[in-house]
């Protein structure tokens, strides 16, 4: 069986179903049909049923490619965000036992805060992080401390709360562990990291 | 390693004060150092068990319980592999007024181990202890360790720590920390958790059930067991956590409450109690700033804490409903990590100078404070030993934080293990 005599079987079929919907009558007797040489009509039928096969495969094709532009564009969009995000999420640090927003920072936050203004899926989890020195459960504290005080700063800049977590890790993840004030004032920061 | 100048024996003045202006100098917190009992030590063997053998896995434990007890220094025996009881009393040696520890280890009938232990006095000139024990040899070194601490219970009245253990925390890869045990002569190390997360500041409450802090789900948690050997479930909050700080678990002595601290979202950090039975959440502390590191009184009725609520990191005390705060330090610029004695008479603590930690002693009915250490390195988060005589510490001078353990009279202080780093160590008689 060719494939045009398939679809046009199940164009038939498919006919015949969509009449009999809906349709709770006994069926009418079919009336007899009149006896032709049926060649053409199912020359046509195979033209038609091939037109409308290659139509569906091109509307296929335009799918995909408009699907895989879609793709790319939010590739592109995702690529943009990562560097948008790369760019603005620096760290903050902060003076010793302190948790205030220092001002060579307010740059950074408010650059921040256009990001989170840019990007209205994006959301936060801001880190607070403490130099070794001081207890364990003390600079828990005050890295949380640190968090709250700079998602209250990103809010006040406009940000929702609601997209800004915090976390402290206090003296727990430091990025260097030199017992010098050069390390110090490295792990005394606030940490940016962007969450789902 | 010595953390501490070698300190010739016997030692009169033991402790050295605060060295800030205007205070006055401590000394002599306890004069124990001069009074160790001095102890001879034979070990036997019978069932023709090998004396090397029975030396290496029973006696070197006894020696080594001894020398830890902070009761005892070890005399030697002039005939070990055959001593003549009462040549032996009536010898030189005899004359120091030591006591003489003969303990025999031979084979069980249910195929294990027993010791008898008898201890003479020579002054005395008769038995003053005698006991025995059997056990498998899996629980050989546990065997030593009993025999000590009933020894020590029978000189002083006061049981000894040689079968206690300490837990802690230790760094396996970067940020990824978990919870150990070690018994208290440095042997047998155990992994607690395998949460492959931030987990840290075990408790562990008397009957042996563990509470910790853990990153595991992301945002901090409090977790522990509901039952001793139970699986480790989530304490607090009661939902899985969205965010924000909760630190600090500390079982109250009755294990039934679980202090901790919860941050709010203006960064402030206060103390709160979970009754486990009822799950209701009480708030003790409610001030802005730093509010942590909650320390229960032996009772249950009293917690020690540290709070920055005037300016600098200081130990205050209040009720167990949070009432009736009153600030214990103010010399220094950072007082924290406050450990109640077992006694309550006392509250170990840490004080800031310089670069790192010294750990103080503040003595309740005095209203003074002592220091035990003065550096190298920074020395933390001290733990009292269940019977009081000593505490457990994490100092960094070797460039990594281990263990170490320092008595009150001023002795120096002695490395508990070589596992580093290490940090928040608890001592307890319950694992």
């Amino acid at each position: 069986m060719s494939k045009s005599t398939i679809v046009a079987a199940m164009l038939v079929a498919g006919m015949s179903l969509s009449l009999g919907l809906g349709c709770k009558k006994p069926e009418p007797v079919p009336a007899p049909k009149p006896k032709v040489d049926d060649s053409d009509a199912r020359a046509r039928a195979e033209t038609e049923a091939r037109r409308k096969a290659e139509e569906e495969a091109r509307r296929k094709r335009e799918e995909q490619e408009r699907a895989e532009k879609a793709r790319l564009a939010d590739m592109e969009k995702a690529k943009a965000f990562q560097r948008a995000a790369e760019a603005a999420l620096k760290d903050i640090h902060f003076d010793y036992d302190q948790s205030d927003i220092k001002p060579e920072d307010k740059a950074t936050l408010q650059g921040i805060a256009d990001f989170m203004r840019s990007y209205p899926q994006a959301k936060l989890q801001v880190e607070g992080h403490c130099d070794e020195r001081g207890t364990v459960e003390y600079n828990i504290s005050l890295g949380d401390r640190r968090a709250a005080s700079t998602v209250n700063y990103l809010v006040g800049l406009g940000s929702s709360r609601d997209r800004c977590s915090t976390i402290s890790y206090g003296k727990e993840r430091p990025l260097c562990t030199d017992p010098d004030e050069s390390c110090w004032s490295r792990n005394r920061r606030a940490h940016f990291v962007l969450r789902k | 390693m010595i953390i501490a100048p070698s300190i010739p024996f016997p030692i009169l003045l033991a402790l050295l004060a605060l060295p800030a202006a205007g205070q006055e100098t401590q000394v002599n917190l306890e004069a124990r150092t001069g009074s160790l009992q001095a102890i001879a030590f034979s070990l036997s063997t019978q069932d023709g068990l090998d004396l090397d053998w029975a030396n290496v896995h029973f006696g070197d434990v006894i020696r080594k319980d001894l020398s830890l007890t902070g009761v005892f220094r070890e005399m030697p025996v002039p005939s070990p592999q055959d001593p003549n009881v009462k040549a032996e009393m009536e010898s030189p040696f005899a004359n120091g007024h030591h006591l003489f520890l003969k303990v025999s280890l031979g084979k069980s009938a249910s195929g294990g181990y027993s010791a008898q232990a008898e201890t003479l006095d020579p002054r005395a000139g008769k038995s003053i202890f005698g006991k025995s024990y059997t056990g498998s040899e899996a629980v050989l070194r546990r065997m030593a360790h009993r025999l000590v601490d009933d020894l020590v219970a029978r000189i002083t009245g006061l049981r000894g720590v040689a079968e206690s253990r300490i837990l802690f925390a230790k760094e396996i890869s970067s940020g990824v920390k978990e919870l150990y045990q070690v018994d208290r002569d440095g042997h047998s190390v155990r992994p607690l958790t395998r949460l492959g997360s931030l987990t840290i500041t075990p408790s562990v409450s008397a009957d042996g059930r563990l509470a910790f802090l853990t990153y595991k789900a992301g945002p901090p948690e409090l977790w522990g067991q509901q039952q001793p050997d139970g699986p480790f479930i989530r304490l607090y909050p009661s939902k899985p956590s969205q965010g924000g700080t909760i630190s600090t678990p500390v079982w109250s002595p009755d294990g039934k409450r679980l202090a901790f601290v919860e941050g709010d979202r203006r960064g402030n950090t206060n103390i709160k109690v979970l009754d486990i039975a009822s799950r209701r959440v009480r708030l003790l502390t409610d001030k802005s700033g730093i509010n942590t590191e909650p320390a229960w009184n032996p009772s249950g009725t009293q917690i020690a804490f540290t709070s920055d609520r005037a300016g600098y990191p200081d130990i205050y005390l209040m009720e167990d409903d949070g009432s009736n705060v009153r600030r214990l330090t103010s010399e220094g610029k950072y007082n924290a990590s406050p450990a109640w004695s077992p006694d309550g008479s006392m509250i170990a603590y840490v004080s800031r100078f310089e670069s790192g930690f010294d750990l103080f002693v503040y003595k309740l009915a005095e209203g003074k404070a002592y220091q035990l250490t003065r550096g190298p390195g920074s020395s933390e988060s001290p733990a009292w030993s269940p019977d009081g005589r000593f505490l457990v510490y994490t100092n960094n001078a070797s460039g990594s934080s281990r263990l170490y353990t320092t008595d009150l009279a001023g002795n120096a202080p002695q490395q508990l293990s070589d596992i580093s780093p290490t940090q928040s160590p608890e001592w307890t008689r319950s694992r």
